[in-house]
Order: C-alpha cells, then structure tokens, then sequence
C-alpha cells in the first residue's frame, strides 16, 4: 500500500497529519513502586497518505504508542507527556469531549484480534452503524444502516450479511468488518495494530491488500504497529524501529532493510526467517548477531540412518521394559481419520460429523524432522494429538515402533507417554504458574525413571543448564521469566523423559523474532546432539523451511503434498502448495 | 429451540418426579403416625385405624403414589376424616386432613403473599445488587468501592430474622414511619398493598443483594478489560456508556442465571421473612405444615418450590441465550 508520490521519499510541502513530539508514556505501579516508562520521548511525523510501520518485539512500547495516539490511556494510572498534534489539534491534555470527536472520527483503530474485538453481542451492520451515528448525531438510522451497507460491500462482504454476527464469519472476513468500521467516518488517520497477525499468511496477504487499497482511495495515514518485518516490509513507505520504548532507527523502508544501521536493527532483520535463508544454519540474534556455529548437514532421504547415535542416554536413568526394534520409520500413519460428532438440529435426526482430518498417511524415520504444514482448521493439531495419545482415531493404524499405538493397553500407554513428549506454542499458558521449574522438571523424572530425589534434582539441574538457562534458576517460578525463556523450561520439560520423538505444535509461533531464533538455534542444537524425532506442527512456512527434513501439507482434513523440503519448496506438486508459498513470500 | 424446549421439559418432570418420591419416602421414614396426627389427640386405637384406612395409609407406599401421581394429572376423590368423599380437581396435590382442604386449593390460598413479596424482594435486589455493584467496579479500589462492599457484607452477614425485627422497631413501633406489615391484596387497595409490604421487600432483597453485588462487581471487573469495550471506546463512547452498553451486556450471563434461580427459591417461599413479618405466604404454610406432619401439604408445598426453581433456571438460561447470539440452545 504504499502511496506513489512518496516513492521517491517523502512528499515535499505537505503538512504533516499527525506530529507526535517526544512522546513519553508511563504506567504507575499498583502497588506504589516507581513508575514504569513504556515509552520514552519518541517523536515522528506522519504525512496524509503515508504509511509508517512502528516495529518492535514484545514489550517495546509500540501498542503503548497506538492507543496513546487516540487518548485511550486512563488518566488515572498513566501519565502521557509531550506532544500528538493530529491534524492541528493537541490531543495531549485535551478533554474527553474533544478525544471522543477524534476517536473513531478523525482517528480510528484496527486491532490484532476482531474476534475478541468486535463486540460479540451486536450484529456487525449495527457496530457499523454505530461507528457512523456517533460522528454523525444528525443522520438517522436508516442512513446509518444504508451507509454501513455500502462499506461493508466495499470490503467485500454482501450487505445481506449485516445482521450476521462476528463469530458466524471467518477470520479474514472479521477483520474486513474491522477495517469497513475503522473507516466508517473517512478517518485522517487509521492506527492499525497487528491487523493481520492472528490470520494465515493467504488471508494476511488478502487483509493486507484490502487495507492497501482503500488506504490509497481515502488518502488515509496509516500507522501500521507489528512485530513482523515480512508485514511491514510490503506494505510501508517509512519503518520506525522501537526498542524500550524509545526509537532506535527510522528510515524509509526498503533503506532500512537493506542495509540497517544499527546493530539491533540489523540483528531483527537477520534474525526475521526468510524464504531465502540456508535451512538448518544457526540464525543469528540480538545477542550473537553474527553465529560462528555450525550444524551438521541433515541426512537426506537417501542417506537417511536407520538409527542415529544417542548421546548420554545408555543406561543413565535405567530405561526398562520395551526397548526400541525400532526399523525403518520409528512413526508410521496409515489412512488415519478423526471425526467429531456433529450438531444435532432436531433429536431425531441424525447428525453429520466434523471429518478434521480423512485418510492422512504419514511416516517420521527416527531422528528424522518432519513438518507439517497447513492453515488453522486444516487438522494438523488433531493429527498430532493422535500421536500424542490425547485423541482417539476413528479409523486407521498409529504405529510407533511396530507397535499399534492406538491399542488400550496402560502398559503401552505409559511406555508412549515416555517415549512421546510435547511442547506447546503459548509457553504462558503451558507452564503451572504455581509450581517451580524444579517441580515442573520433577514429575516426569519420578514417573519416568527410577531416580531418587536427590538425583532427579541434579538431573533437572542438567536439563535446564542443557537448554542454556542457568542451573541456579531451579527454584524461581514461570512468572519470574521472559516467553523465550518459558519456552525453553517447556523444552526441557519435554526432553526429562528422554523421548524418541517430540511433538512440538507451532513451539516458535508466540515469540519474537529474535527470540524464536534463539529458540530454533537450540533446537537444531539438541536434535544434532540428542538425535530426537520431531513432528514440528507449523503454519509458518519460513520456518518450516529452515527447520524441517520433510514436509506434510494438509488442506481441509486431507494430505495434500508430502515430499522433502527441497522438492516442496522448488517444485510445490499442488495449486494449494503452490498458494501457500506464494502467500508466503 | 424446539428441541431445547422438548428437553426441558423432560428434565423438569423428571426434576419434580424425583422431589415428590424424595417427599413421600422421606416422610414416611420419620417416626410420627399422620393418622393419629389427623385423628386427635383423643382417638382410639379402633378410630385410628379408621382414619389410616379412609387417608388410604394402610395402603402399599407405592399405590398411595401412584394415587397421587394420577391425581395430579387427572384429579381424583379423596375421603376426609370422617369418612365423607371429596372431589380434588387436577392438579390435585392431595388434600390436608389438617385444614380438611384440597392442598392445591390452600397453596392458591397463600401463593399471592408469597408472589407479591418475591417479586418486591427481587425489585430491590436488582437495584441495589446491581447499583452497587456497577458503582464499585467503576470505582474499582477507591474509597466508594471499599464503603459498598462493606455494605454489602453486612447485607451477606446479617440474619433477616434479626435485622426484620430491628427494622420493624426502628421503622414502625418508634417511629411509625411505616404501617405494620401485612398484606392487603392489590386489586382491593394498592397503596396499603405497597405500604404494607414495603418493609418486607426491602429486608429480604437488601439481605439478599450482597451476593448479587459481589457477583456483578466481580464480572463486570473482568468484562471491562475485554477487547470489545475497548474497541466501543475507540469509536468515540464515553466510558460510562461504553461501560453500560457493551459491559453490562458481557458480564449479564451469570447474574442472570443467580438471578433465575433466586425467584424461584423465593418463590417457594420465604420461611424466615414470612414469620417475621407475620405474613401468610406459602413458607410459612410449609412451616406449619411440616410441625402439623400433615403429609399432603408438605409434599405440595415442596412440589410447588421445585417447579418454581425449574422454571426460572429454564427461564434464565432463555434469557441468556437471547443476550449472547453465541449461544445455541441446542
């Protein structure tokens, strides 16, 4: 979307829309504490037309700045300070009559989620409307109703769907209504908040289009906040980089990628996985801008080993009962299918289930890293929960290691459960916030090996130091670390039991990207030295790319393409493959 | 929702079914004889068995079940004391050889005191539940919210047959503020209806309001974070009408269903306020009921509190579906 008269830099005599001047936002502490700076003296302009990407990782300040921008802090705990003229009015230190004008009038906000941010008790005809009327006390309902009409046509939804209700569309046509209510007043500014990070990377790609183009017809300036360079790379005439709250470069985007000037910028940019990037190398980060490390090369399909060596794992912790016959594949799927009982609309009659996922055959060697590949809804997580013995198959053979794993047998179930270990994509959520790390690391030490107390806590203390977090940590809380760090507990957590294979569903997806490079570095670290077994769970194909040996793409319940990486990403077989990597790029 | 309705009644039958065995069983495990109680003090034990066999009590427990059972669809005849035959209409919930009366006519007796004073208690609950309630959230940890939800412990410690008394004498013997509670029906004169009942409406909602406040200042706390109130904000709503249109709306599910189920427990009849205030309502026809062991009343009064409940719990879940589209009552 980015304007053409600002191809060549900037517009000459426009007068800016919005001219923020050392912008500095600071959260009182609730409890009495000094006050927290979440943002520090940032000052830009933002000329009519244009669009400015505002990038940072997690805690940098950037939606502190969005919502700053329509007065939409409480007064009571924050004080904002400095100076956001928009459009020749001081917005700092004006009074509600004069915010509430600006807000949804001369300024409006699209934000990351629209399912939790349209409200789910209204029609979106009504929300529209409502938007409209606000600004415009004079129009009646009527013309309100008609107008909403109009702009929700526009984005590409039939005015016959204006009763309908947020949860009864999809995600991209949710954050469409979005984008049709921002717009709804014609706004001089659109502050736009991770619009499309909750979206797959087709629908993303769509989102973004739309917003590039009604952006150009109503010559609306648009802050785009985001932490994902890829988004704001296409989409943005200037980028401004925040760290902490405070600006570290700006430049017009194309300049700032190419060649960053300083070291935290250049560290974001090559930490961002691109499609173009060497599969398998040490990514570099915030801290190591420049990896020195190399991986081995991943064994090809044809060179596959039947059985790679096993560090530090023989008879250390005294594993009994079925040992490994392990042959060629150490998982095999065979024409696999999950239903789900559908709704029922009368009681007599009979209901037509939900096939998530229909005839998918699947194989992982051992050591091997296999991918898999799809949209939300595609029934990739359901496959793996199969695997993970969290959800009954309704047809089809689960093997693992010549074993029929679907089997009720409680022997067999413990003896998977060790065997099979999971990481989660949400490391808040996955993590008892009320047991330590040592505790969290305990419980499958004692149900999985015959260690001793004493034992299990030397050997906690060596999974943690194993996944680069200091041994002295042992005994702090979840609350007390950062999402990378988190993850890395749910790694180790993972990796007690000394499993075979590791079911990690989309374990990278909820962190920045610095630090889901940090994440990667030690995945590939420990699969190198381990020689563990992924199914790596994924929707974000760079990643994929970079990490796996194989790759599965599911479509709708169904395989649709499963082939090596290299011929997956070269020579996609499918339309749908070959949709998804465009999206992608 | 056809099926919601179809399902729901199923259940609430089998709801009441399971009340009424539970009611007879229960009384006929407790060690008093309801037909010497029927008969008097001075009955022989030859007169005794006359009653026993005219109450049709020398019969097997599950035929005077059934008995009851067909009675409440179809009505039935039924013998008094001394022998003479008694039509009971349907839904005949037996008849009480205490009052020598059907019980579902001495339940229509005192079900307009009862209605009257739910429906006042729960009028003052609401206001003030969800006044204070709304207050202190919005108030959230400043002083307002501290002295409210004071108030509203008080509401939640204190006993309604000590503070109905402690009102009735500050309100009515002292100062004479307020008439004596009593109940004149509506249609007769509805001022001295309102007066009289004005003091036990608002004894039993304000006692009953500290839940109800707890509750909404507790969900609308955590409503008002949702990402929605901040989008109505962003549109250029006031706080407080952000706060009263999308709010509300998202923290109403709960207090709805508390709401639902409060009328029907008062409904069924308020023991304690009822005594205390000398009104004739169906508690307190329960309460006399169960000290006369008058078998028929009791089981009735009973019956007549668990439908009210399954009413207004269906009723309240209605409600709730018709607030969140995203709700299928199915």
């Amino acid at each position: 979307m980015k304007s053409p008269e600002s191809q060549g830099g900037r517009p000459v005599n426009a007068e800016p829309v919005l001219s923020v001047r050392d912008l500095t936002v600071e959260f009182a502490d609730p409890r009495g504490g000094a006050p927290v700076t979440a943002v520090r003296g940032l000052s830009f302009d933002l000329a009519a037309g244009e669009v400015l990407g505002l990038v940072g990782e997690s805690g940098s300040g950037k939606s502190t700045v969005g919502l700053a921008l329509l007065g939409l802090h409480d007064p009571r705990t924050t004080a904002v300070t400095g100076s956001i003229r928009l459009d020749g009015t001081e917005l700092v230190g004006a009074g509600e009559s004069v915010l509430r004008g600006v807000r949804g009038g001369r300024a409006a906000l699209v934000f990351q989620d629209a399912l939790t941010s349209l409200s789910p008790f209204h029609g979106v005809g009504a929300q529209l409307a409502e938007m409209y009327r606000l600004h415009h006390p004079e129009a009646g309902r009527a013309e309100a109703r008609r107008r909403a009409a109009a702009m929700l046509d526009r984005v590409g939804i039939p005015a016959a769907r204006l009763r309908d209700y947020p949860h009864q569309f999809s995600g991209g046509m949710r954050q469409r209504v979005m984008i049709a209510m921002a717009l709804m007043n014609d706004p001089k500014l659109l502050v736009a908040d991770e619009p499309t990070t909750a979206l797959d990377a087709r629908v993303q790609r769509q989102v973004l289009d739309l917003l590039g183009e009604l952006q150009r017809e109503h010559g609306t300036a648009v802050l785009l906040v985001s932490h994902d360079l890829g988004v704001v790379a296409g989409t943005t005439d200037r980028t401004l980089v925040l760290r902490d709250g405070a600006e570290v470069e700006s430049a017009p985007t194309g300049e700032l990628l190419a060649a960053p000037r300083r070291p935290y910028t250049r560290a974001l940019v090559g930490a961002a996985l691109r499609l173009d990037s060497v599969p398998g190398s040490a990514l570099p980060t915030v801290d190591d801008p420049s990896p020195t490390r190399k991986f081995a090369p991943r064994p090809t399909a044809a060179g596959r080993p039947g059985h790679p060596e096993r560090l530090g794992r023989t008879g250390r912790t005294g594993r009994t009962g079925r040992t490994g016959r392990t042959g060629r594949w150490l998982v095999e799927v065979e024409e696999l299918s999950v239903h789900f009982p559908g709704r029922r609309r009368l009681p007599s009659l009979r209901a037509e289930p939900v096939r998530a996922v229909e005839g998918v055959s699947l194989r992982i060697a051992p050591g091997e890293t296999l991918g898999l590949v799809g949209e939300s809804g595609s029934g990739k997580s359901t496959t793996s929960r199969v695997l993970a013995g969290l959800q009954r198959p309704t047809g089809g053979r689960v093997r693992y290691d010549g074993q029929d794993a679907t089997r009720p047998d409680r022997e067999l179930r413990r003896w998977l459960s060790r065997e099979i270990q999971l990481v989660f994509q949400d490391p808040y959520a996955s993590l008892n916030p009320r047991r330590t790390v040592a505790q969290t690391l305990d419980t499958p030490l004692r149900l999985h090996t015959p260690l001793g107390p004493a034992q299990r806590r030397e050997r906690a203390a060596e999974l943690l130091e194993q996944v680069g977090l200091p041994a002295g940590h042992l005994d702090r809380y979840p609350h007390e670390f950062s999402g990378g760090q988190r993850q890395r507990i749910g790694i180790a957590r993972a990796l007690a039991p000394e499993p075979r294979l590791i079911i990690a569903d989309e374990p990278v997806s909820a962190l920045d990207v610095s630090v889901q490079a940090q994440v990667l570095n030690l995945l590939m670290e420990l699969r190198e030295r381990l020689g563990v077994a992924f199914l790596f769970v994924s929707h974000d194909l760079a990643v994929v790319r970079h990490f796996c040996d194989r790759v599965a793409v599911m479509h709708r319940g169904r395989l649709v393409e499963s082939t090596d990486r290299e011929r997956l990403f070269e020579a996609p077989h499918t339309e749908y493959t070959r949709e998804l990597l465009a999206a992608a790029h | 929702m056809l099926s919601f309705a179809l399902r729901r009644t199923l259940q609430a039958l089998g709801v009441l079914l399971a009340v009424s065995a539970a009611a007879f069983a229960l009384f006929y495990a407790a060690p008093a004889d309801p037909a010497r109680a029927a008969c008097g003090p001075r009955c022989d034990s030859g007169q005794i068995a006359a009653v026993r066999q005219s109450m049709g009590l020398d019969q097997p427990l599950l035929a005077q079940y059934t008995d009851y059972l067909v009675g409440v669809v179809a009505g039935r005849d039924v013998n008094d004391v001394d022998g003479s035959v008694i039509h009971c209409a349907a839904p005949c919930l037996g008849y009480s050889y205490r009052l020598h009366q059907p019980v579902t006519e001495a339940l229509t007796e005192h079900l307009p005191v009862t209605l009257s004073l739910t429906a006042g208690a729960l009028a003052v609950l609401l206001v003030l539940g969800l006044g204070t309630g709304f207050v202190s959230a919005l108030r959230h940890g400043r002083r307002t919210d501290r002295l409210l939800s004071g108030f509203t412990l008080v509401g939640a410690s204190v006993q309604i047959y000590f503070l109905g008394y402690l009102a009735q004498w500050a309100l009515v013997y002292s100062t004479g503020l307020l008439p004596l509670p009593s109940y004149t029906p509506p249609g007769e004169d509805p001022a001295a209806w309102a007066g009289g009942m004005l003091l036990p409406w608002l004894v039993l909602g304000f006692v009953n309001s500290a839940v109800f406040a707890r509750l909404s200042r507790s969900q609308l706390l955590e409503t008002m974070n949702e990402e929605y109130v901040r989008t109505a904000r962003g549109k250029g709503l006031g706080r407080l009408r952000a706060h009263l249109k999308y709010t509300s709306r998202g923290a109403a599910g709960p207090l709805v269903q508390l709401l639902g189920l409060e009328a029907g427990v008062l409904l069924g009849g308020a023991v304690i306020t009822e005594t205390v205030f000398g009104l004739n309502g169906v508690g307190r026809f329960a309460a006399q009921a169960v000290s006369g062991q008058d078998l028929p009343a009791v089981v009735g009064a009973v019956l007549l509190a668990a439908c009210f409940v399954v009413l207004f719990v269906a009723l309240a879940d209605l409600a709730v579906a018709w607030l969140d589209p995203r709700i299928r009552l199915d």
